[in-house]
């Protein structure tokens, strides 16, 4: 279980790790703004290609060399966990160096072709931008938090006949593997914690359509199409998973309450979960990274983007006082990273895993 | 309505915030009524700071342009008299610029036939 669980994970990231550089931003090459002008330049294609085969061939051979460790004799399922979470981490850690090492290459290359100069830098926006926004709508989130209010209640009604040891945590077949004495408050921490996570979920919904919807003065079809598509299916993204993890928290809490509830397939509703988890989050990430791609566009003026290297440090944290945006674009992957500059970023993320932090260890 | 801002231009970007709305105003592409995005979401959009678009309003509520009530937010005003004190103003502000024509040589022919082109080019663009 645990090996089909860790390969599962492992096929769905990676896979779409190594594809990155062709799901992002059609004119962020490598985390470096390339003019419209120039992004089917023949060097940048091939340092995609090389990030991509490297990537892949490198994936490969550990996913082997890890099966044929896991299958030699018999190892145990805990062993099997920590070295498939090390080779997760392990081509993570790779995908990031080839990153690093493409990155400055870019912006050598850049440098070199002169590609900026007797460019002239504009910003651009559209006043009706907002309007075709469809992000879905704040209220959405209210209809999981109502679920959780109910479990809390329920909980409540039926403290009497909980078992006197409440689970804090479950392994990977759903079975609880830890408890702590039954109190009111530990009784319902479960369904609490869901609920500050659900908060937090809203928090971002909320601040990313606050975030600015950036277009781009070279070609505003193509970035009209992923920044709303981003926002779309990203504000979707997020709603489903929430619903997944209420729906997975309530399970466990009910199943608390009364032992014998769905019986039959309980191992298989964690594993469900991750499935679903990771489907969505390809279907995500290749429905957005589709959104702008296509022929480059003829650009009439000598005008590009403003460049926005100069924000983001080492081509992965944006740092911009200026842009009141708390979420941006990410520049290597699909989704949205904080402006590190804004400080009700840090707020967002930070408190509700704080307060998580702290009631579990108190 | 397209906004487009140089952000090397010696014109702040403010004044060119402003320029752009009221050309767009002059043109039809925005009615009065309507309401301009919000300070925030005009900001982040354009990634510029607040207070420069914050600026850019206030300039055109000086102007009489807009009116910025509370909650709805920037609402192009609606203009259908002109009265002396805005006459005056705008008077003034094209004075030294038609003087500066005049010394430089432009004659009243060509200065007039440069206005209702400009006129013209700013009702089609």
């Amino acid at each position: 279980m645990s090996l089909s669980i860790i390969l599962t994970i492992f096929v769905f990231i990676i896979g779409l790790q190594i594809a990155v550089p062709y799901l992002v931003k059609r004119t962020v090459i490598f985390g470096v703004t390339v003019p419209e002008q120039f992004i089917n330049n023949d060097n940048l294609k091939l340092f995609k290609k090389r990030y991509f085969i490297s990537m892949l061939a490198i994936s490969i051979v550990i996913m082997v060399a890890f099966l044929v460790w896991a299958l030699e004799s018999n190892r145990n399922d805990e062993q099997i966990v920590i070295a498939g979470t090390m080779m997760q981490f392990g081509v993570i850690l790779i995908s990031l160096s080839l990153y690093i090492y493409f990155h400055a290459k870019t912006k050598q290359l850049k440098k070199e072709s002169k590609w900026t100069e007797n460019l002239k830098e504009v910003r651009l926006t559209d006043l009706s931008i907002r309007s075709q926004d469809e992000m879905l709508s704040s209220y959405v989130y209210f209809l999981p938090m109502i679920v959780t209010l109910g479990v809390i209640c329920y909980t409540i009604f039926q403290y009497d006949i909980l078992p006197n040891q409440i689970p804090t945590h479950w392994g990977p077949s759903g079975e609880p593997d830890a408890f702590t004495k039954k109190t009111p408050f530990t009784a319902i921490q479960l369904p609490l914690f869901l609920l500050i996570m659900q908060i937090m979920f809203l928090a971002i919904h909320i601040a990313t359509k606050k975030s600015g919807i950036k277009l781009s003065a070279t070609n505003i079809q193509a970035s009209r199409n992923r920044q709303l598509g981003l926002r779309k299916y990203s504000s979707w993204f997020t709603f489903v998973v929430v619903l997944l993890v209420t729906m997975l928290f309530s399970y466990f809490q009910l199943t608390m309450i009364h032992s014998n509830l769905f019986s039959g397939m309980k191992f298989l509703i964690p594993f469900a979960f991750l499935v679903l988890v990771l489907i969505g989050t390809s279907v995500f990430a290749l429905k957005v990274g589709r959104t702008d791609k296509g022929d480059p566009v003829q650009v009439e003026e000598n005008i590009t983007d403003i460049d926005e290297d100069r924000y983001w440090k080492g081509g992965l944290f944006y740092f911009n006082k200026n842009d009141p945006s708390i979420f941006v674009e990410k520049r290597f992957g699909v989704g949205w990273t904080l402006n590190m500059a804004n400080p009700i970023g840090y707020f967002i993320v930070l408190i509700p895993l704080v307060i998580i932090l702290l009631i579990s260890f108190l | 309505m397209l906004i487009r801002i140089e952000t090397e231009s010696e014109i702040p970007i403010y004044t060119q915030l402003t320029n752009q709305i009221i050309e767009g105003i002059a043109k039809g592409s925005l009615k009065s009524g309507d309401a301009l995005p919000s300070v925030r979401a005009f900001a982040a959009d354009l990634g510029v700071n607040m207070h420069t678009v914050n600026k850019s309003y206030h300039e055109l509520e000086k102007k009489g342009i807009i009116q910025i009530v509370p909650k709805s937010g920037a609402v192009i005003s609606h203009y259908d008299s002109i009265d002396d004190s805005t006459m005056n103003r705008i008077s003034d502000q094209l004075r030294p610029y038609i003087a500066e024509a005049l010394v430089l040589g432009v004659d009243k022919e060509k200065l007039l036939e440069l206005v209702s082109s400009l006129i013209s080019d700013i009702k089609t663009k």
